[in-house]
């Protein structure tokens, strides 16, 4: 991980319109991403990781949405940039790795001219030089008989093939930034192992910063060098992976970490964290917005901010500092 | 007991391990749409005919209307006024000017089919042109547009059709072509979008949008593809039905100008009593060829939209 701050996200919000009034899905959320980092997100469904990522890289419809704060990418404010600008970043120094690799394909293209079509943007490559690149990133990304698999359909391709043609669309340009959207969950646990080690690979390579979106802690574990954890929109508790995993402050975070599986616990029931993400529409941002969730604890008044306890080290709210589980109390 | 012998020498000559497999073998290929196509047809024997029968007929007409002088079927000759069929050499007889029935029939049709095949691709090219911006954008430009359409469509266009045909001084061929076209688009725009909105929505768009794809490349290189099979359905539903419309204007006196033949001038006779019951030879033969037409594209059509939709399908 390199001191070069590659992207930096200060005070975003991103609320959407729902029936002509605004809600806030994201709240004030700042992060750093360095080169050569792997910033992992993690939350539950509803907690806006994906919002966020999606702001970074500007999919959100215009009409229906509005992104305050600031966004700089190798220090430019991309929320500033208009929509041919913003192009010319897109597919070149940022990629986004998307969910479901059947869905992220055209269905009706071919696999080679579905990785062309970044470089046709992007570069001023011969259509000779083009083709040779297709076939370097389908071979980079682990698949046999390249040429082949260029002319195929993406039906004719399996689901964890599918996948490394996605990444090998996002890598395509040598991206400084990589957005990974959950890009194991579609996947079986062979496959995801063996495209999490590609994602390392080629951030190694190209020297990349992902953000890793997921909400699979052994894949956070495996991969991320920080972990920034969301709940209803904003940061609950960021820091280094082995802080996160070893020394978790946040009663979200210790929950989110008791309710993973593990091989050698004795216990038969799973932990389960009581209740669930409040709907956008419910949200109250003057209060706390997990307190619901652990009724048992005293709730502190007032919107809780985030604090650094330690150098790299940000909770939010004082509440965990007593925090107790329910059958420790 | 003795059979058993027999079975182990049987099995000897099966390979006891399977067969290696190269990966160079195993091709892995989904049937083509054309295959599909031709799948449905065989699944369909009045389909299978009426494409035989449509395009028996529409290259004879293409081809032969060629070898016609227009002077056959202009000019008038009133002592060969309705002859019967198959008298001095007159195949399908003669009309009220005296000129051959058969040469009026393929010249009309030349003139019907060229018509509507050009009312269909204009309202095809316009209908997924407006279909495209209103679906991908969205917003304020679809509330126009589709507003637009929504008034356009309860205009009654027959009959404005007509207007327009009488107000036009110099009218020709090309300018009935414009003039029912302004007509064709609205339908096609409305399916159009609405595919698109459904399209435009899924991952694989916005995966384009993050590798830097601008907005038309998306809609013509990401999107367009994915609409193919609803174009074609629709191209040649609506061909049918611009064959229809073509015809009953020309039927009422306000399609093409005088002096080129159409389908639905032909029928007109019919409007004298005495032709409508006692000279049918006149007027079957365009009536039922406009049938044929119409019937067999719809039938073709329906072939298609089964083999571009999977659950459909019946083969």
């Amino acid at each position: 991980m390199s001191e070069k701050i590659l992207l930096s996200i200060k005070d975003v919000s991103t609320a959407f319109k729902i029936n002509g009034e605004y809600y806030t899905a994201i709240d004030k959320v700042s992060l750093d991403l360095h080169q050569d980092e792997v910033l992992a997100i993690v939350g539950e469904s509803g907690s806006g990781k994906s919002t966020l990522a999606t702001s970074i890289i500007g999919l959100h419809n215009m009409n229906a949405t509005k992104i305050n704060g600031e966004i700089d990418f190798n220090g430019r404010d991309i929320l500033k940039l208009n929509e041919s600008e913003f192009n010319q970043l897109r597919g070149n120094d940022m990629g986004m790795i998307f969910q479901d690799p059947l869905a992220a394909l055209n269905p009706l293209m071919r696999i080679g001219d579905q990785i062309k079509e970044t470089l046709d943007v992007h570069s001023d490559m011969t259509e000779n030089q083009k083709n040779a690149r297709v076939h370097e990133l389908i071979d980079q990304v682990g698949i046999p008989n390249p040429e082949r698999v260029a002319r195929q359909f993406p039906h004719e391709l399996s689901g964890g093939m599918r996948q490394r043609i996605i990444i090998a669309i996002a890598i395509a340009n040598k991206p400084e930034l990589i957005i990974a959207d959950e890009p194991t969950t579609a996947l079986d646990v062979t496959i995801q192992a063996q495209i999490l080690d590609l994602l390392k690979d080629i951030q190694q390579e190209n020297h990349a910063g992902i953000i890793l979106i997921t909400h699979d802690l052994g894949v956070v574990a495996e991969v991320a060098d920080t972990v920034a954890v969301m709940y209803a929109g904003e940061i609950v508790e960021q820091g280094p992976v082995d802080i996160i995993f070893n020394e978790p402050k946040h009663p979200y975070t210790r929950s989110l970490l008791r309710a993973m599986p593990t091989l050698d616990t004795e216990n038969d029931d799973l932990y389960v964290i009581e209740g669930s993400v409040p709907s956008i529409k419910k949200m109250d941002r003057n209060s706390d917005l997990f307190a619901p969730r652990i009724p048992w604890v005293p709730v502190t008044p007032g919107h809780p901010e985030i604090k650094e306890v330690a150098p790299g080290h940000l909770v939010r709210g004082e509440n965990w500092k007593y925090f107790k589980f329910k059958d420790e109390v | 007991m003795a059979e058993k012998p027999e079975v182990n020498e049987a099995m000897a000559g099966v390979p006891k391990t399977p067969q290696e497999i190269n990966e160079q073998d195993v091709v892995v290929s989904a049937p083509s749409t054309l295959k599909t196509v031709i799948r449905e047809f065989k699944q369909d024997k009045v389909a299978t005919v009426a494409l035989i029968l449509l395009i028996v007929l529409f290259v004879v007409v293409a081809v032969w209307s060629f070898f016609i002088p227009n002077s056959k079927v202009t000019d008038v000759n009133i002592m060969d006024q309705y002859l019967q069929m198959g008298t001095s050499g007159h195949i399908l007889g003669t009309d009220e000017q005296g000129r051959d029935l058969l040469l009026m029939l393929i010249a009309s049709a030349k003139n019907s089919l060229f018509i509507a095949l050009m009312i269909t691709i204009i309202g095809q090219v316009f209908g997924i042109i407006f279909g495209m911006i209103t679906g991908y954008f969205g917003g304020i430009v679809d509330t126009i547009i589709m507003r637009i359409i929504d008034f356009w469509t309860v205009l009654p266009f027959m009959m404005i059709i007509i207007v327009l045909v009488s107000i036009v001084s110099k009218y020709n061929i090309w300018t009935l072509i414009g003039i029912i076209g302004l007509f064709s688009w609205q339908g096609t725009t409305r399916l159009i979008r609405s595919k698109v909105l459904s399209e435009s929505d899924r991952d694989y768009v916005r995966a384009s949008k993050t590798s830097g794809s601008s907005n038309v490349m998306i809609m013509f290189r990401e999107v367009l593809p994915n609409l193919s099979s609803i174009i074609i359905v629709d191209s040649t539903l609506t061909f049918a039905g611009n064959i229809g419309i073509e015809t009953t204007l020309s039927f009422l006196g306000f399609g093409l100008p005088n002096g080129t033949p159409s389908l639905g001038t032909m029928i007109s006779a019919a409007t004298d009593p005495t032709v409508l019951v006692s000279k049918a030879y006149v007027w079957v033969p365009a009536a039922v060829f406009i049938i044929v037409i119409t019937v067999g594209i719809s039938f073709v059509g329906q072939v298609l939209r089964r083999a571009f939709d999977a659950r459909q399908r019946l083969g």
